[in-house]
């Protein structure tokens, strides 16, 4: 549904993007994860039209979107992270506004998306507290009825019921052979929500896989407390072992069993170990440890 | 909810205020006229610029036409206009980019072209009507001081105003398709107004300011019969042009 190759863009001499090349097919959930400034509402606006990148090529169900980005459009939902909105106009005033573009906008299914997440229709939107208006992006983009869709944040600022929902709307949607992208901070959102995750840092994919390759991943993460200061040369060397860190705290990536890193440690003066949960807060805390953010 | 109503309903209440007050200061100055008429001379000795002392001679020996194209058009349509215009042209674009809604609306399977046109219309209607209802009144209400004025010299008067407004509308629409700030735009417009004034009333540099375009003598000439066709044409094409130039630029931005 949506295939990304290669896109670049810069802002001045500052490079947000840097050749990333990322797919979505219909009927999955895709999760754009990475720290402030990893580029992930740039890639969002680029592929929606808001951003003009400057290399690269992004396709939406096999329509170029740098060329046809009004019928790339039609066949994205998007809700932006950005929740300044036309503060004037009532909820259900916006919802129609949003998706009177669309060919296949479905009012109805907005208006009861609305009800359904608690969303007052007749209040305006400047009335309306952030988590509220997060409510009103979401129902318009599920509303669209586009078959890509692209959330920014989605349930930043959700309760713990409206975030039950949103899953819950998100996963039916999938299951109704729509592709979705999202980009958030939320990553225990993301665990719950995306079949595959991708990590951004300062533009680039530093890692990709589907969710449960990641939660292994991160069963098979030691973090390591020394006694006393070391530096990388002296760490122990193994097949498939990756260090992160620094002095007495280092993280330990390896793909072999706990038990058997065990003896492999045993030459260092190690004040503990922890071995790590199965998290994708865990995997994001090892990929950016010594990544510059 | 389309694209027209969304802004009009964010404007509207400024154009009504425009017209509201274009239209009080249209029936403040013709009851004003007997009085005034008989002290032109009186006044014309107390001007300091030769600008205005030219525009009073006008009023002295053709009479109520020229008061009235003066009060109306080249101060009250271009005085009042640029405020209207500084209000509502100069959010077309920037206003969004201002409140950070540029996001939602550019990512809405619209073209920009069609947010542009959509919006640059409205404003020209916001602007653009308001002068053509209060010159069109100015027939009746001239009755009230027994003066007449012809339809011919009204319309065509009223049409050569709103092509000169409609190119201030597209200087603004320009510079808010590029500016990030609603202020910067509005503030562009004005500027441009006040340095053209500023001009208008130093002697060898008036024929630099735009306010030379819609001064006494071209509505004498409309008056008498001479539609200023090629003077209305090249400010229509430079509005064109300028619109053009917006279209292209608003295409090419990021938000």
């Amino acid at each position: 549904m949506l295939r990304v190759q290669e896109v670049e863009k810069s802002y001045g001499d500052h490079q947000v993007l840097a050749g990333v090349s990322i797919s979505v097919d219909r009927g999955e959930i895709v999760g754009l994860a990475g720290p402030n400034g990893a580029g992930k509402t740039t890639l969002l606006k680029c592929i929606v039209g808001v951003n003009r990148f400057d290399a690269g090529h992004v396709q939406v169900d096999d329509v170029d979107a740098m060329a046809r980005s009004l019928a790339a459009r039609r066949l994205i939902g998007y809700a932006p992270s950005e929740t300044a909105l036309y503060h004037r106009l009532r909820a259900e005033e916006l919802l129609r506004f949003a998706i009177r573009y669309h060919p296949a906008a479905d009012l109805q299914h907005g208006l009861r998306l609305l009800d359904e997440l608690g969303v007052p229709r007749a209040r305006r939107i400047g009335q309306l507290s952030h988590g509220m208006k997060r409510k009103v992006l979401l129902a318009q983009a599920l509303a669209s009825g586009a078959p890509l869709l692209m959330l920014d944040e989605p349930m930043e600022a959700f309760d713990p019921s409206a975030r039950q929902a949103a899953i819950a709307l998100l996963r039916e949607a999938a299951s109704n052979g729509r592709a979705v992208l999202c980009s958030s901070h939320d990553l225990d959102g993301i665990q719950r929500l995306c079949d595959r995750v991708v990590f951004l840092n300062t533009g680039r994919i530093i890692r990709e896989g589907t969710t449960g390759e990641m939660l292994a991943e991160a069963r098979r993460i030691a973090h390591i407390q020394l006694r006393t200061s070391v530096q990388k040369n002296d760490l122990p060397t193994h097949t498939g072992w990756i260090w992160k860190g620094e002095g007495r705290h280092w993280t330990l990536v390896y793909s072999d069993t706990a038990e058997s890193i065990m003896t492999g440690l045993s030459q260092l003066p190690i004040a503990s170990v922890r071995i790590g949960d199965a998290t994708l807060d865990e995997v994001f805390a090892s990929l950016y440890q010594a990544e510059p953010s | 909810m389309n694209l027209w109503k969304q802004y009009l309903r964010q404007t509207w209440w400024i154009s009504l205020g425009y017209l509201v007050i274009l239209e009080g200061a249209l029936v403040a100055a013709i009851l004003y006229w007997p009085r005034f008429r008989d002290n032109i001379p009186a006044i014309a000795k107390l001007v300091p610029f030769d600008a205005i002392q030219d525009l009073l001679g006008a009023m002295e020996h053709a009479g109520y036409w020229p008061y009235l194209a003066i009060q109306q058009w080249f101060k009250g349509c271009s005085l009042f206009g640029v405020g209207a215009i500084a209000f509502v042209a100069s959010g077309i674009i920037a206003r969004e980019a201002d409140q950070r809604t540029a996001e939602f609306l550019f990512s809405r399977p619209i073209s920009r072209r069609r947010v542009l046109i959509a919006r640059h219309s409205m404003v020209c209607l916001l602007v653009l009507l308001p002068v053509v209802l209060s010159s069109i009144s100015a027939i009746w209400l001239s009755h009230w001081i027994g003066e007449f004025v012809p339809w011919a010299s009204i319309l065509w008067s009223t049409t050569y105003m709103c092509i000169f407004l409609w190119c201030l509308i597209c200087f603004t629409t320009l510079v808010s398709s590029i500016a990030q700030h609603q202020l910067t735009a509005g503030a562009s417009v004005v500027g441009l107004a006040l340095i053209s004034f500023a001009l208008y009333l130093v002697q060898g540099l008036d024929q630099l300011s735009l306010f030379k375009l819609i001064d006494i003598h071209t509505f004498m000439s409309i008056h008498d019969g001479d539609v200023p066709w090629v003077k209305g044409g090249a400010i229509a094409g430079a509005a064109l042009l300028m619109l053009i130039a917006a279209d292209q630029l608003l295409a090419r931005r990021s938000f």
